[in-house]
């Protein structure tokens, strides 16, 4: 294992490269550019605005905001694991006559929708500024493990998930059903208070993404540093994921080729 | 793993499981499970090989035979069902040119990408990047989008990325027919060069005449094991000769189920295919009780060398020649198939097989020689310039795309003697001058 973590580290530019053609190349040859990766969660803002705040009204305060903070961390995961499915299948060529660690693919996969969805927080801290939120700077200290926790356990799934649609291409179609399920299983649009006190230990501890959203509420919303146990949850599943999932891809990868 | 090596192979195994009729989709795979079948096919049936470091070797064999299989797996693509692979030292593979190019970013930034690929730190591209651009001859465009080149451009730049990633062990996979004649010539000059410098090549290719060029040992691999090992000299022509009785074979083969088809067909009118693979299996098992003749001459015979002769200008048959001497080496054949687009051919070789020099009536004239049913045709050489040896001659008539007629490895040797004591390969005219 050792070997192999050293072997990707040798890979480092090709994980860079990779990011730099995808984020460089997604908007190339529009007359706006770069640009869009800001006015895409700009627009989706205005447009909750103008939903939630004047067609349907919602009981909870600055309802855009509050959903905001948690859709764009959402939308990191969901794309990772919807697009990440296929990040090997889509690479075929490359994959069936070049050697090279194929972990690079699905790091460099979920990589390039991380650094997205941090150029998407600059619209989200421009948003603060400007409707006066207060920033707590022992809050935002912990925005840093909250991400790395997502990032990790995005990589862990779609490690899982790239792997599989090697052998099942269903799988890609599946996951599109799947993360949208998943997202109404989260505490995204609505509080996870909402949820019956029954089924609300299954639901903290079931969903790996249900301590990660709240993390990212209270840090941005409500502007308090979360509590430690759903920090601590969400990191432990988010390690046991990447565990399994990259367990799991080194065993499945070694048949790539010839099952693809 | 012995330290003179840079390649052990050991006894590697590989199945592929050959979908008949693959389901990828749930659905496919739930309810028509039975449908799904497949048969084991061996593709590897044990080889073992070494190769030592600074070696080239080169995989020849007919399409299917395994190389490509063998290559995939030296390059951990693929990993063998049993046995084992060690190599020692970087390995690099020449497979795919021009992976992960971006066609909307320049040239420049292609490099990168490429590069890294080929697990290229960002310090070794930058290292490297002068030489790439130079060798590419693509300095005026290199920062212009990729999507504006010509094909060859692109391969060109491909190329040049490829085969500037340093390795100790280089894989190459049938790509050397990259760009225009000139570009492809720098390709091949560039590999010497990287052989001499060291580094390990393992070359798949069909064009035996380029591995001749660059490999010291060739591997013939057929059905799944190595059938021949050895110098490209002698390896070749017992490929190129059992190659051209198999299609001969394989064509009579196929003539003889459709008479037995036929026959059936008359006998029973309504009857299924009948099964191909097992009629393939045994026009195969006719195939390997055959032996070729000669295994220096092979061809299709539609045209026959029947004598030749070496002559001086005189018209005395000699086997000794003064290396100043002219040489008229005079072709007798038969032309049975009454071809008339023949190209006429000859290679010469010292005795310790190196090639000295090339021509056909092609490269001459670009054109070929009208040819009778039956005529004599002549080739005078001025002169051959070399130094005292002794000399091999192939004579080929073959078509303009390679197909032969009548190809004849070592049709016979001559003696050359010098006039002076020089030394070296060949000789040069020269003259000095003092002042």
């Amino acid at each position: 294992m050792i070997k192999r973590i050293k072997e990707i580290y040798a890979y480092r530019t090709m994980i860079y490269s990779l990011v730099k053609r995808d984020l460089k190349g997604r908007y190339k040859g529009s007359v706006l550019g770069f640009l869009w990766t800001f006015i895409n969660p700009l627009f989706q803002l205005l447009i909750y605005t103008f939903v939630f705040s004047i067609v349907l009204h919602s009981d909870v305060k600055d309802y855009y905001m509050f959903l905001f903070v948690a859709l764009i961390p959402w939308i990191f995961f969901s794309t990772s694991l919807a697009g990440g499915s296929t990040c090997i299948t889509s690479q075929k060529n490359m994959v069936q006559k070049i050697y090279f660690p194929r972990e690079v693919l699905p790091i460099s996969f979920v990589t390039s929708q991380f650094v997205n969805m941090l150029l998407s927080f600059i619209v989200i801290f421009a948003v603060m500024l400007i409707a006066r939120y207060t920033f707590n700077p022992l809050a935002l200290l912990c925005l840093i493990p909250v991400m790395l926790t997502e990032y990790i356990l995005a990589l862990g799934f779609t490690f899982i998930l790239s792997a599989v649609t090697v052998y099942f291409q269903d799988m890609q179609f599946i996951m599109g059903i799947l993360t949208m399920a998943w997202q109404f299983l989260s505490p995204i649009m609505y509080s996870q208070e909402r949820v019956p006190v029954e089924f609300r230990a299954i639901y903290m501890y079931v969903n790996p993404m249900a301590p990660i959203i709240i993390a990212y509420r209270d840090i941005l919303y409500y502007g308090r540093v979360p509590e430690l146990a759903t920090l601590l949850s969400a990191l432990l599943m988010g390690i046991l994921l990447f565990v399994i999932g990259w367990i799991t891809f080194d065993k499945m990868q070694k048949h790539f080729v010839e099952e693809m | 793993m012995k330290p003179e090596n840079a390649i052990e192979v050991h006894n590697i195994t590989k199945k592929f499981k050959v979908y008949l009729d693959k389901g990828h989709t749930l659905k496919e795979r739930t309810l028509f499970s039975k449908r799904r079948k497949f048969e084991n096919r061996e593709v590897l049936k044990g080889i073992s090989f070494e190769v030592k470091k600074g070696e080239a070797i080169g995989l020849i064999g007919h399409n299917g035979c395994g190389k490509s299989t063998t290559l995939k797996m030296l390059t951990k693509i693929m990993y063998p069902d049993s046995g084992t692979i060690e190599m020692n030292g970087r390995v690099s593979s020449l497979i795919e040119l021009g992976a992960g190019f971006h066609p909307d970013m320049s040239g420049r930034e292609n490099i990168y990408i490429n590069a890294s690929i080929f697990g290229l730190t960002k310090k070794e591209i930058e290292e490297r990047i002068d030489s790439i651009i130079e060798f590419s001859e693509l300095e005026d465009f290199i920062d212009n989008p990729v999507r504006t080149y010509s094909s060859g451009m692109y391969m060109r730049l491909a190329f040049a990325v490829a085969i500037n990633v340093d390795a100790d062990i280089l894989l190459i996979d049938e790509i050397l027919a990259v760009g225009d004649v000139a570009f492809q010539a720098k390709c091949f000059n560039r590999l010497r060069q990287i052989k001499s410098e060291g580094t390990t090549i393992v070359i798949v290719s069909h064009s035996l005449s380029q591995l001749e060029l660059i490999c010291d040992r060739s591997i013939w691999i057929h059905e799944g094991v190595i059938k021949e090992e050895g110098a490209p000299f002698d390896v070749h022509p017992k490929y190129m000769s059992f190659m051209a009785n198999n299609t001969l074979s394989k064509a009579k083969d196929k003539q003889d189920k459709k008479k037995e088809e036929s026959k059936k067909e008359e006998k029973k009118a309504v009857e299924e295919k009948p099964e191909e693979a097992k009629t393939e299996e045994a026009a195969e098992n006719t195939e390997e009780t055959k032996k070729p003749e000669d295994s220096n001459r092979w061809g299709s015979n539609e045209i026959v060398m029947n004598s030749v002769t070496v002559t001086d200008e005189k018209g005395v048959e000699r086997d000794t020649f003064l290396n100043t001497e002219p040489i008229y080496i005079n072709i007798g054949y038969d032309n049975p198939g009454k071809i008339d687009n023949s190209v006429v051919g000859v290679a010469i070789y010292r005795d310790d097989k190196v090639h000295i020099y090339g021509t056909n009536t092609l490269i001459d004239m670009s054109k070929t020689l009208p040819l009778k049913d039956k005529g004599t045709i002549t080739l005078i050489l001025d002169r051959i310039p070399v130094n005292a040896g002794n000399y091999i001659f192939d004579l080929a008539f073959h078509k303009p795309d390679g197909f032969n007629y009548d190809f004849w490895r070592d049709v016979f040797r001559l003696r050359i003697n010098n006039v002076k004591g020089e030394a070296g390969a060949i000789s040069i005219e020269h003259s000095w001058k003092s002042e």
